[in-house]
């Protein structure tokens, strides 16, 4: 922009020729000549094969899409590289989806199995490939997720990692179409959930088991003491003075019995990190959705407190949600997803079915907490409670 | 923490040049080097009543006045606060008061 119509950039005069508030580019500007032509003219689309879909118009054009996986994480080079995709196939033009797969439109069907021909073999120097065709229907697309270790200082666990190791996992799954209904998996690596976490069919977080760490000596310097207090959720901060080599200084003090580590101090204070080695951990929670089809939209809920966190491939993470996948995948009914699956089984049968320990971790103690417990005599025997009931010397 | 020298002064400041030591260790030649940065050649009276205002709020409530506050109370418009302050109230005005770096997800 320093080399453009304006000028240089002058650091002794940083607003001259400044441009602000521009806004980004139109979105009609980069349409496809059949995407404009066909604009709000569709008339339906149908999945030719997983990867591969086709949109008629009224017109009588029809319009093939082949998407593709991509990594989110991308250098300029791959970048350039599916631009030279673009240029050869599609006159230049492609789009990325809602959770960063890449797409690229063409005019016949000729032409998108050229082209998923193409780009499906293409791989990186390890083996991997650069862009695997599917993501449609009745699968699992490309996993949501956050910055992780790459970039946030917030994270207890990694996003890019635990992403690829668990779609290796859940390959089959995305160059197919066979589970009952979409299946959505995202991550985010802390509480702040930033993406799609809390409205997924199977989620993945990291969390902190252990209390902030206090740096008294630096705290009131660099950080705003309310905004620390009123950070916290369950109250467990609050402002103190204490000494630091003869001086008295303010600080805040954690009641640690009450800390549910959530790490909202840290966001609002850099003086009390609670990252952890040992105790920073994966949570999965399962069924929620974002649709309205068939069932309004849900929360996904925690079905498993904690994973250990081990790179570079986290082996129970993916294992777990591979067996969460199989058994959703064997046992619901079609269109019928994650959530609404659990709920006509019961969780607890969902517990049962997916080989999952039930733990007071579970059992939701914040605040609004008592319309979660049953209150209905309307369960299900399991294994689980047979066990309990057995091991207290009942039938 | 580095360390910047402006005129035989020195400074400890993070990595963001927010001033290390907080209120405590500001003082007016501090301003006189951050307008260098930020772009602000000469301070006017709309300038230091900024400064002081968030400057008295800070010391009286223990934070940074949220930008509806700092705006009534100065009686300047968001927009004449980055015409003041070309980084806006938190990295130019803030940063100049000596007040702690803004956090959470900015």
């Amino acid at each position: 922009m320093s080399l453009g119509k304006f000028g240089h950039y002058n650091p002794d005069k940083p607003m001259q020729g400044r441009v602000t508030d521009v806004g980004p580019r139109y979105y009609g500007e980069m349409f496809p000549d059949i995407i404009i032509r066909n604009y709000g003219k569709w008339l339906y689309h149908e999945i030719l094969e997983p990867g591969v879909l086709v949109h008629v118009s009224e017109t009588g054009e029809k319009v093939y899409t082949v998407r593709a996986g991509g990594c989110r994480f991308m250098t300029v080079e791959h970048v350039r590289e599916i631009c030279d995709i673009a240029d050869k196939y599609c006159d230049g033009c492609v789009r990325f989806t809602t959770r960063n797969c890449i797409e690229w439109l063409v005019d016949s069907e000729e032409k998108a199995k050229a082209l998923k021909e193409d780009v499906g073999s293409r791989k990186h120097v390890g083996g991997s490939l650069k862009f695997p065709v599917g993501g449609t229907g009745a699968g699992i697309t490309n996993i949501v997720h956050t910055q992780g270790w790459l970039h946030c200082h917030t994270p207890a666990i990694d996003a890019s990692g635990v992403v690829k190791s668990v779609m290796d996992e859940l390959y089959e799954y995305f160059i197919e179409m066979k589970l009952p209904a979409k299946l959505r998996v995202s991550l985010a690596c802390c509480l702040n959930m930033c993406g799609a976490v809390h409205c997924s069919d199977i989620a993945i977080l990291g969390y902190h088991r252990k209390p902030p760490i206090i740096d008294d000596e630096v705290i009131d310097k660099v950080c705003e003491l309310p905004l620390v207090v009123a950070a916290c959720p369950l109250g467990a901060i609050t402002i103190a003075k204490t000494e630091v080599k003869g001086v008295k200084v303010n600080t805040v003090k954690v009641k640690e019995e009450r800390c549910m580590f959530c790490g909202n101090c840290y966001t609002m204070c850099m003086a009390t990190p609670l990252a952890d080695k040992e105790g920073d951990c994966i949570v999965l929670l399962a069924g929620g959705k974002i649709s309205n089809r068939l069932s309004p939209p849900k929360f996904s809920k925690v079905v498993v407190p904690a994973l250990p966190s081990n790179p570079p491939r986290w082996p129970e993470v993916s294992a777990t949600i591979k067996r969460m996948v199989e058994a959703y995948a064997k046992d619901a009914r079609k269109y019928e997803r994650l959530g609404d699956w659990a709920e006509r089984i019961g969780w607890e049968r969902f517990f049962e079915k997916c080989e999952l320990p039930f733990t007071e971790h579970l059992i939701d103690d914040y605040r609004l907490a008592y319309d979660t417990y049953r209150t209905t005599t309307q369960f299900k025997f399991t294994e689980a409670a047979w066990a309990v009931s057995k091991a207290v010397g009942g039938i | 923490m580095a360390e910047v020298e402006h005129k035989g002064k020195k400074f400890e400041v993070d990595e963001d040049g927010f001033l290390a030591g907080g209120l405590d260790v500001w003082e007016p030649d501090w301003i006189d080097y951050v307008k260098t940065i930020e772009g602000i050649e000469e301070l006017n009276d709309e300038h230091w009543k900024c400064i002081h205002f968030l400057q008295d709020y800070y010391r009286t409530h223990g934070i940074a006045p949220m930008v509806r506050i700092f705006s009534k109370v100065t009686g300047y418009k968001l927009k004449h606060i980055y015409e003041l302050f070309p980084s806006g109230p938190g990295k130019g005005a803030c940063k100049m008061a000596g007040l702690p770096k803004p956090t959470g997800c900015v």
